[in-house]
């Protein structure tokens, strides 16, 4: 094992009083204060204005951009008749840490198809954004790239996102009406099946 | 009657003036460290749509205050519970009384020294206050009924007790230079001036090293940061976390009355209270030998606005020590306040004396 | 007896075993797809190819029979490198959608590919496509671009159930399984081929995308729908509720046992476990409401005392129950001979007596020719000789009509159902309690053929409900005999004590491969 003498640096009586040191960090937050002082006032007067005064972001009129990898809110992706990529096969149930998944599959009526989600549901009070059901997802279903990070519920409940949320990352509950077109267990109508698959029924 | 109808008026101006001040301070804080940090500090609080600079944060805060829900533990005393911060507020307003904060006002035949309570050993009258204000801590810690509020009681009291010798010696030198306690007196005794009119004879020119001392020990008893341990807000808990509502803004507003009571010790004591350098009350008396009269009103004026500048500078000087500094270890307070500040002051003493004795105008 | 090398191992077997069969018995696994131990021979798949010296290229193990000195290879880079080839043509045209394969999870395909695959495919030519989902019968569904043609099934309808519906048909890639035009897999013991298909070409329709066979918990009981008593083992799911409309218990899997049930379990069995969810008595009745099981033992203790009690006890319950019933009621007219009609069966598994503890029961003279008949007992409640009468799961109302049971509940002062299901009769009893099932309690049945064989506790009994043996061991602490037993291992213990039949046995000793009654005898069960 390798010795590595650490030399501690001997204080003269001068430094030994903090004094010197407590004036350079004066210095320091000083010239910060009177630099921005001044800035700011002469913001006021329209002059500098190039010269910024401060590195606060005003958050919610100001939004930071997200870094292109960035997990956000879920959404769940569409094939070109509106209805959800997904085909069940509940391999994201599976590998949730945090089992907020839930999918409750039924039999679709294209047989190569097989397998398609009558329930879709994200409790994203329990989700951990860990981006482990994005990497999972043989059909590339299911993306984290909405951008939504402001989730925020008064209830439990409103933490939890169905098939409508999810496939429509712009609504909000509570949900009015109902627009998809096939057949899915509805958190508008109260978990009733809704919809069916000559998408006549449940277009709003 | 005229005489109580004076004395009323002045303690009105000087606790308007170190009320508001005091609440200002929350906003000086906010903005102050937001500018050394590089930041905007609190702009939100608005009154229709007006904000401001976000000085109605302070009245928001206010507003919190005086109506979130004023919790007593169960367990706790709650007669020493509510008593405690009203003795810290208390205390720390009536050390004000004794500060002088102009020069003697002439209406008529009248003279009104500007000073709410003419006091000969305002000087022991102020340093008294000043420590039975640790009764406000210790109460809070122990009436709380909480392990972690009297632990912080009991380490805000050993400190306050340890830094209130040093602080104490400290002004010892400067009472064998004035020879006076009547902080009134010590005032008009720094009008004084040395080297051929030159330099005025202030404190801080006569006691330098105390005023290191004495500004270093004021600012442990403010326990503001570096001195916080005491508070510790968000690693140690200090005595005042069994308080909510008003009782707690009570000892918060102790904090920033006690940084200005400081400040305007340290302003009278060391910085010619409400002297102006080179003003005789007939008026400037330059060293080059112009003179400039001036009149009693404009006296006092310039006496009252020097002393505001001087006290609202030191202010701005702790609170910039405030952001500049990290926090001591428990140890290295007591080790600073015990074998620094004390030993030093004391040797001040003796130097103080020593040179008292052998250049002094009574040798 | 040739003796051979395996690996570097030496073993001794029988004239005729194949190199499989010799593995197997030194604990070799050879892959396999359509090799199956009960079927015959057909050694189409080759995956199970094996390294013999002196031979010049890779042998089927599954087809070749064992000579003196032999030396066998079965994990040589050349056989491994003939496995990945063999699986490279298997997987020519199957179609990969194991994400949605219900077969997933437990399929061969993916297993061997896991140990032998390429991973790196080369056949870049289009897939066959075949025809998916298709019903083969009322509970199999076939994917024909899955089956990889090992013939296991078609084998199975040949030689096992003798029934012919499967075949294999046109040739070369476009070869495709299917049942022959006009017939359906509909022969008793179609899910079998479910069992035996190494991939996804075959799957129940039952348990079609009710869950990942992942999140499957399995217990290993016994089939209480017959005398037979074939072993199965339970799949259930407790912590997914979305999955099955809540339902916890998702499909049975037969277990193997040489002497019971072999590989196989009928229909019956295999997806009459729907009662184990549906309709279930969740909480305990009485005369006017809900009440808690503390209060119903009380109050039926009460009643109880220095009455004249009739108990229609059930080939249901366990060993350990009818023990205890005899034991608790030992002045009361007792009996666990109930005239079931009988149901269907055959001379392979399904036994007529559908019950699956009748030799148990008559072993603990509960049922057989010396037990009282249940239709007298009601008969003397009607006619007020019995003051209070308990019914073990029984319905009266089907046994012997919606009259008389009214009659009954009306004549005696204390009718008391005890049950895991609704029925008609819960309807007419005073108090009604709610019991477990029997894969939701401990103990033992004994089959037709006088075998103990043990029912494990897969899962806690649903919602209020407990187990048969718990409420009578509470109800003797508030009125019968003091019993200080507290767990059927601890009923059973006295139970061979008392019964010579059971003499000898424990927990430990009937195991999972149970324990023959040493004067067994296949008699038929009383009734």
């Amino acid at each position: 094992m390798a010795i590595k003498v650490v030399r501690r640096p001997t204080l003269t009586l001068w430094e030994k009083t903090y004094l010197p040191q407590i004036l350079r960090g004066l210095r320091i937050t000083s010239g910060h204060f009177f630099r921005n002082l001044f800035l700011h006032t002469a913001h006021v007067f329209g002059r500098f204005k190039d010269v910024p005064a401060s590195v606060t972001i005003q958050y919610p009129e100001q939004q930071r951009g997200l870094m292109s990898r960035f997990r956000s809110r879920h959404r769940l992706m569409s094939r070109e008749d509106d209805t959800p990529r997904c085909v069940g096969c509940m391999l994201c149930e599976t590998i949730c840490p945090a089992k907020c998944i839930t999918i409750v599959p039924d039999e679709h009526p294209n047989p190569t198809v097989e397998k398609y989600p009558v329930s879709f549901d994200i409790n994203l009070g329990m989700c951990v954004y860990c981006g482990y059901c994005v990497e999972v997802c043989p059909e590339d279903a299911i993306r984290m790239d909405t951008g939504i990070l402001d989730v925020a519920s008064y209830s439990r409940d409103g933490m939890k996102l169905d098939i409508h949320q999810l496939l429509d990352p712009g609504l909000r509950k509570p949900i009015a009406t109902c627009n998809l077109d096939f057949p899915h267990k509805c958190g508008v109508s109260g978990g009733e099946m809704k919809g069916s698959w000559n998408g006549s029924e449940g277009r709003s | 009657m005229e005489d109580l109808l004076i004395k009323l008026a002045l303690a009105g101006i000087v606790y308007f003036g170190v009320l508001n001040l005091a609440g200002l301070h929350t906003w000086v804080e906010r903005k102050q460290s937001a500018l050394i940090q590089d930041r905007i500090g609190a702009n939100r609080a608005s009154i229709f749509g007006f904000t401001f600079l976000g000085l109605f944060h302070s009245i928001a805060d206010a507003l919190k205050m005086f109506t979130k829900e004023d919790i007593v533990p169960t367990g706790a005393n709650r007669v020493l519970h509510t008593l405690a911060p009203m003795f810290s507020v208390f205390f720390a307003l009536a050390a004000f009384a004794a500060i002088p904060f102009g020069p003697a006002l002439e209406v008529g035949e009248r003279t009104i020294e500007l000073q709410v309570a003419k006091i000969d050993v305002a000087l022991l009258y102020v340093f008294a206050m000043l420590s039975v204000g640790v009764y406000g801590v210790i109460l809070a810690g122990f009436a709380s009924s909480n392990n972690y509020a009297i632990l912080g009681g009991l380490r805000a009291t050993a400190q306050m007790i340890s830094y209130e010798i040093a602080l104490g010696i400290s002004v010892v030198g400067l009472l064998m230079v004035y020879e006076t306690m009547d902080l009134g007196e010590l005032v008009r005794a720094q009008g004084q001036t040395i080297a051929g009119g030159w330099i005025p004879f202030w404190g801080i020119v006569a006691q330098p090293v105390a005023f290191i001392i004495f500004v270093t020990a004021a600012l442990a008893e403010t326990k503001r940061t570096p001195f916080d341990l005491p508070e510790g807000e968000s690693e140690i808990i200090g005595y005042f976390v069994e308080y909510s509502g008003m009782k707690f803004g009570m000892f918060f507003l102790t904090d920033f009355l006690e940084t200005i009571m400081v400040a305007a010790l340290a302003t009278t004591l060391f910085f010619g209270g409400w002297q102006v350098p080179y003003l005789q009350p007939e008026g400037f008396h330059f060293p080059w030998g112009a003179e400039l009269p001036v009149a009693n009103w404009l006296y006092v004026l310039l006496g009252v606005m020097s002393f505001t500048f001087k006290v609202l500078a030191f202010c701005w000087l702790f609170m910039q020590v405030r952001w500049t500094l990290p926090r001591f270890r428990y140890d290295q307070l007591m080790k600073l306040g015990w074998k620094g500040l004390f030993p030093i002051a004391v040797i001040n003493v003796v130097v103080t004396a020593v040179l008292l004795l052998l250049f002094g105008e009574g040798s | 007896m040739p003796s051979l090398t395996i690996d570097g191992r030496e073993v001794s077997v029988p004239d005729g075993t194949t190199v499989i069969q010799a593995a197997e018995q030194l604990g070799i696994f050879i892959p396999r797809y359509c090799y199956h131990p009960a079927l015959s021979v057909a050694g189409n798949c080759r995956i199970c190819l094996v390294e013999i010296e002196k031979s010049p290229k890779l042998q089927i193990a599954c087809n070749t029979f064992v000579n003196e000195g032999m030396v066998v290879h079965t994990g040589s880079e050349e056989v491994e490198s003939g496995r990945r080839m063999v699986l490279e043509f298997l997987l020519a045209n199957h179609p990969l959608d194991c994400p949605v394969c219900d077969q997933s999870g437990e399929c061969d395909l993916q297993n061997f590919y896991m140990n032998f695959g390429l991973y790196n495919p080369r056949f870049r030519e289009h897939k066959v496509k075949k025809q998916k989902a298709v019903q083969v019968g009322p509970h199999v569904m076939l994917d024909q671009e899955r089956c990889i043609l090992c013939s296991r099934c078609v084998r199975f309808t040949d030689e096992i159930t003798e029934t012919g519906e499967f075949g294999i048909f046109n040739r070369g890639n476009r070869a495709e399984l299917g049942v022959y035009p006009g017939t359906e897999l509909d022969n008793p013991y179609s899910g079998n081929v479910v069992d035996i298909c190494p991939v996804g070409a075959l799957t129940e329709r039952e348990f079609r995308f009710q869950a990942r066979v992942w999140y499957l918990s399995s217990a290993s009981t016994v089939c209480n729908g017959c005398s037979r008593g074939c072993n199965i083992d339970m799949h259930y799911v407790l912590d997914r509720p979305h999955l099955n409309q809540g339902k916890r218990v998702m499909r049975v899997k037969p277990r193997y046992h040489g002497d019971v049930n072999e590989w196989w379990l009928c229909d019956e069995g295999r997806f009459g476990f729907g009662w184990l969810d549906e309709g279930r008595l969740e909480a305990v009745r009485g005369p006017t409401e809900d009440a808690s099981w503390e209060h119903a033992l009380n109050v039926i203790a009460k009643l109880m005392q220095e009455k004249r009690v009739g108990v229609i006890a059930s080939t249901q319950l366990t060993n350990e129950e009818l023990f205890l019933i005899r034991e608790i009621f030992p002045d009361a007219r007792v009996t666990a001979s109930v005239p079931e009609r009988p149901g269907s069966s055959d001379d392979f598994l399904i036994k007529p007596d559908k019950t699956p503890n009748t030799r148990g029961a008559a072993l603990l003279g509960l049922a057989g020719p010396n037990a009282p008949d249940a239709e007298d007992i009601v008969d003397e409640a009607i006619a007020k000789k019995l003051d209070v009468l308990w019914i073990m799961g029984h319905d009266l109302v089907d046994l012997f009509g919606a009259e008389k049971a009214r009659e009954l509940s009306e004549s005696v002062e204390l009718l008391v159902f005890s049950g895991t299901n609704e029925s008609p009769t819960a309807e007419l009893a005073h108090w009604v309690l709610p019991t477990a099932s029997y894969v939701e309690k401990d103990g033992t049945f004994v089959n037709c053929d006088g075998r103990v064989q043990r029912i494990g506790q897969a899962f806690p009994p649903l919602a209020d409900s407990r187990e048969d043996w718990r409420v009578l061991l509470d109800l003797a602490r508030l009125a019968g005999p003091s019993l200080e037993w507290s767990s059927p291992a601890e009923v059973f213990r006295e139970l061979s004590e008392a019964e010579g039949a059971f003499a000898n046995m424990s927990y430990e000793t009937i195991s999972d491969q149970g324990a023959l009654i040493p004067s067994a005898k296949p008699t038929e069960a009383a009734s």
